[in-house]
């Protein structure tokens, strides 16, 4: 079912002061997708999650799931969260303690008045697929975390419901099991034919989950796009900098060729993919991943993006080395394999892939 | 969290407003009137002349001076006597641990008028059974006890509140962060110097907070300084102030309202300081108390001993009350067990006391009182709570002030402010009046229990249930209120059991007709009359527990059902 939400505002009054926590959201969530609502905390996101499942009413504009509008400023419509026949996985799981798992899970059942019998199915067959079969009666509060956030997620599937919102559902999980979630909720999803919308502040949870993901700021929508446009090709620096590692250099761009912008900068003359929008003289923002520099050691050819600086300094993680190097004054974070022969203090030489050097147009 | 806000819920907290500030802030306003005026009947008519005759007294400075010693003596004993006893259950290896729990609950059941009676029959001058017997084995002349003293007051008392002094002391010993004790032994110091040095100042504030809610409570304690002190002629404010109201031959509610009001100004702001420490106290601890278990301290050859005195303790606070009310109910007139008295024991007492007219009107209007005023004053804290927990606007946050004012009254005090009020309506002298001083002045007690219910439902467990498809009404029912239960049924609980067993309020607003049980006994034993005293506290102290269980048992049954059923 697709989502479309219209000139969306959500005011705050705190101390006298007016926050906007949504500002004039244009957005359309296609059917049958997951799509993640990204931003760091106090952006607005949650604000939106719960505007669209009605726990929260906006001050203006409209939101519309499939055919039917469910809030309307205009129209003057509000339709209660109980009606809008959507699931939510909760941050904090809002697994009821007073209740066994069965009963959890088969409360959206109950209050549709299904017959017993075809509860029980439904129940035994979502707990299979959360691979739960057995633990009907167990008390809720008696599960671990993982197992609770199996609940919930049943519990928002049990009904079979067209779209389920998510509100941060991995974030209480240690590392290593919300890795293994996050590969699971994805399957889940694309199996059943959900549209799923996703609310993280995590980026890579919301790279490797996503099909289409929405970076928000201060209320409002930045970039929309799938992971990798949102990784590789952002407009924003904004969007640039909080997703991953980058190294943003200010510039002025100096030509436009075919198929590259060339920008001055502190450190040189950088050759990047072209933006057709970033026009000679224009003043712009460089982002390039650390993964895509390359350390050459005692190279001598003075080529396209070869630039020359020092090993300020070099910290083993594992599977390489995060680097600092200087250029001139600007500090740029690289990845350096582990297996290279370099010292802090050693000179280097470093190119930039030309291909993965982005032009910031905003 | 914001969230949709309907008509009903916004007037809800208005309303309530209205509620609890008629309860609380009515009795204060009339109790400034009515020490302003000339009388009961002259309502209105402006006047100094009760505080001037009321402060200068000659005899009021003596009141105030055993006030002090009577409320200050007792926060002392209360307040050692519960470290003591947090000590050794949070923080050593003495045996039978569950003990401290029911030392904790078990004298909030057995009403206080009773205990102060019992230790009067055990250490009385005249024929106190403790007295009597030391007499005999040691073949002295005199008593060697005399309860009817300050310090007599000061030891019951203080032994009626230790389990209030425990309750707020060993939570806050339990949550004690021991790393930092094991730094004080790192640095080579031993168990008694890091209780000294560090244990104890770290917990200044829970023992500062304990001392005062002590104080308070010993300010407006009527049944030991009624029952102990007025018979050797030990007067405190509480029963200065019955003395003016209900002996003598005029009743002087000006004069009492005006020696009221400096009891009642004490009192808050002591309970606004409580308030204060406590919650800087829960900020303090509520860091450290995450899933941690203190090592316990191995008392080796002092583990028994201390053992004996816990107890001891135990037995004194518990046992020896109702055994000698019971064998008091029994005998003819007070008498050391003997094979003597033995012979003479026959229901009597109870007899006379279940033929006894007025008893049996007391008893069917504190039953009345305990079952009717608790269910409606639950259902108010119901609705109070939720706006505090829930709500949380500025009204809300009022109204929390509101309500907890009453934690503060003195009953007594309370008591007269609304006789003030109650003689200018038609409730006077009903029972109705009495139900609504009662609710008025333990709010407090229905309210806490159900705040800490509704801060454990926490708000996306009901809008989970809204997104799963279920209305306001249905989510009420399925989620709301079987969370509630255990809340609703303590808060029940400790209403009944504190209406059942009202005193201080009820010697003021009690009239012909609207006689108490705790009243009954009072008056029984002014007179004397302790086998009557006996029996019909003893039935006082059966309905309490009977109450108690009923309440849990239904509670029960309740959370069960929800379980089983859907």
């Amino acid at each position: 079912m697709e989502i479309c939400i219209k000139n969306l505002s959500r005011y705050y009054f705190s101390g006298g002061k007016t926050i906007k926590a949504l500002a004039n959201v244009d957005l359309i969530i296609p059917a049958n997708q997951i799509f993640t609502l990204l931003g760091p905390s106090g952006c607005g996101k949650t604000t939106l999650l719960r505007c669209i499942v009605g726990l929260e009413t906006p001050d203006s504009g409209e939101i519309r799931i499939g055919e039917k509008i469910v809030w309307s400023k205009e129209k003057n419509i509000f339709m209660p969260p109980e009606k809008r026949e959507l699931s939510m996985v909760f941050q904090t799981y809002a697994i009821w303690p007073h209740m066994n798992v069965f009963d959890n899970i088969a409360y959206p059942l109950q209050i549709r008045k299904e017959s017993r019998k075809d509860i029980a199915r439904k129940v035994k067959k979502t707990l299979q697929l959360v691979q739960l079969d057995g633990f009907e009666n167990r008390p809720a509060t008696k599960l671990s975390g993982g197992q609770q956030q199996r609940v919930a997620l049943a519990r928002a599937l049990v009904a079979e419901p067209k779209v389920i919102l998510f509100d941060e559902p991995l974030s209480n999980l240690d590392a290593k099991l919300r890795e293994e979630t996050r590969k699971e909720l994805r399957s889940f999803l694309i199996k059943l034919k959900i549209t799923a919308i996703y609310v993280t502040h995590d980026q890579i949870e919301a790279l490797s989950l996503s099909d289409t993901i929405a970076v928000m700021k201060d209320g409002r929508i930045i970039e929309i796009g799938a992971p990798k446009k949102i990784y590789f090709g952002s407009d924003h620096r904004f969007v640039a900098d909080f997703i991953g590692r980058a190294n943003l250099i200010d510039g002025k761009v100096k030509a436009v060729e075919d198929s590259y912008t060339i920008v001055d900068s502190g450190i040189g003359t950088i050759a990047c993919l072209k933006n057709p929008d970033a026009l000679p003289a224009n003043a712009v923002t460089i982002c390039i991943r650390p993964e895509f520099i390359k350390v050459i050691k005692r190279d001598t050819r003075d080529g396209r993006n070869i630039f020359r600086g020092r090993a300020e300094s070099m910290v083993f993680v594992g599977e390489a080395y995060e680097a600092e190097i200087s250029i001139a004054d600007t500090r740029l974070i690289t990845r350096i394999e582990p297996t290279i022969s370099i010292k802090e203090g050693d000179e280097i030489a470093l190119s930039f892939d030309p291909d993965h050097c982005f032009v910031l147009s905003k | 969290m914001n969230r949709p806000m309907f008509n009903t819920r916004a007037a809800l907290t208005p309303s309530l407003i209205v509620i609890v500030g008629f309860l609380t802030v009515c009795p204060v306003i009339m109790l400034v009137f009515g020490s302003f005026s000339e009388g009961l009947g002259a309502f209105g008519s402006f006047t100094l002349d009760k505080y001037i005759i009321a402060y200068t007294n000659p005899d009021f400075a003596d009141i105030i001076v055993n006030t002090v010693i009577f409320t200050i003596g007792s926060a002392f004993v209360a307040t050692v006597l519960a470290l003591f006893l947090a000590y050794l259950n949070t923080r050593t290896n003495i045996p039978l641990k569950f003990l401290f729990r029911i030392i904790s609950i078990i004298p909030m059941m057995i009403p206080h008028i009773l205990f102060s009676v019992s230790w009067v029959l055990l250490l009385n001058p005249s024929n106190g059974m403790l007295n009597l017997f030391l007499q005999e084995i040691l073949s002295m002349e005199g008593s060697p006890f005399n309860i009817y003293t300050l310090q007599g007051m000061i030891l019951v008392e203080g032994l009626l509140d230790m389990p209030i002094a425990y309750l707020i002391i060993a939570p806050a010993m339990a949550a004690f962060d021991v790393s930092l004790e094991e730094s004080s032994k790192v640095c080579g110091a031993s168990n008694l110097r890091t209780l000294i040095r560090v244990t104890l100042p770290v917990l200044r504030p829970a023992i500062l907070s304990s001392v005062i809610l002590v104080i308070v409570r010993s300010l407006a304690s009527f049944a030991v300084p009624s029952v102990i002190g007025m018979p050797g002629r030990i007067y405190v404010l509480s029963t200065h102030i019955y003395q003016i109201v209900a002996t003598g031959f005029t009743a002087d509610y000006g004069m009492a309202a005006a020696v009221g009001m400096s009891v009642l100004i004490v009192s808050i702001t002591l309970i606004y300081i409580y308030r204060y420490l406590t919650s800087e106290s829960e900020k303090y601890v509520t860091i450290s108390s995450r899933g941690y278990k203190p090592t316990l301290i191995d008392l080796k050859n002092a583990k028994y001993p201390l053992f004996g005195i816990v107890g001891i303790l135990s037995f004194v606070l518990i046992v020896l009350p109702v055994l000698v009310l019971f064998y008091t109910s029994l005998v003819p007139y007070s008498m050391v067990p003997s094979t003597k008295a033995f012979s003479m024991m026959s229901w009597n007492n109870w007899v006379e006391v279940l033929s006894d007219p007025i008893s049996l009107l007391s008893l069917k209007n504190s039953v009345f009182l305990g079952i009717v005023g608790a269910t409606l004053g639950v259902i108010l804290s119901v609705f109070v709570s939720y706006v505090i927990v829930k709500v949380r606007t500025r009204g809300a946050g009022f109204l929390e002030s509101l309500s907890f004012l009453s934690f503060s009254f003195p009953g007594i005090v309370i008591g007269v402010g609304f006789m003030w009020f109650f003689v200018q309506t038609p409730l006077y002298a009903t029972i109705w009046a009495l139900l609504i001083g009662y609710i008025a002045t333990y709010l407090p007690y229905g309210i806490r229990p159900l705040t800490s219910a509704f801060i454990q439902i926490h708000s996306h467990l009901e809008e989970s249930s809204r997104v799963c498809g279920a209305g306001t009404l249905y989510t009420l029912r399925r989620i709301i209120i079987p969370l509630l239960i255990p809340g609703i049924v303590s808060g029940w609980i400790l209403m009944a059991t504190m209406f059942l067993r009202e005193l201080t309020l009820s010697v003021v607003l009690s009239r012909p007709g609207t006689e108490v049980l705790a009243v009954q006994v009072l008056h029984f034993a002014e007179d004397g009359l302790w086998g009557k005293v006996s029996a019909l506290g003893i039935i006082m102290i059966c309905i309490s527990t009977t109450l108690v269980v009923i309440a849990y048992l239904i509670g029960a049954k309740l959370t069960r059902m929800e379980n089983v059923n859907q």
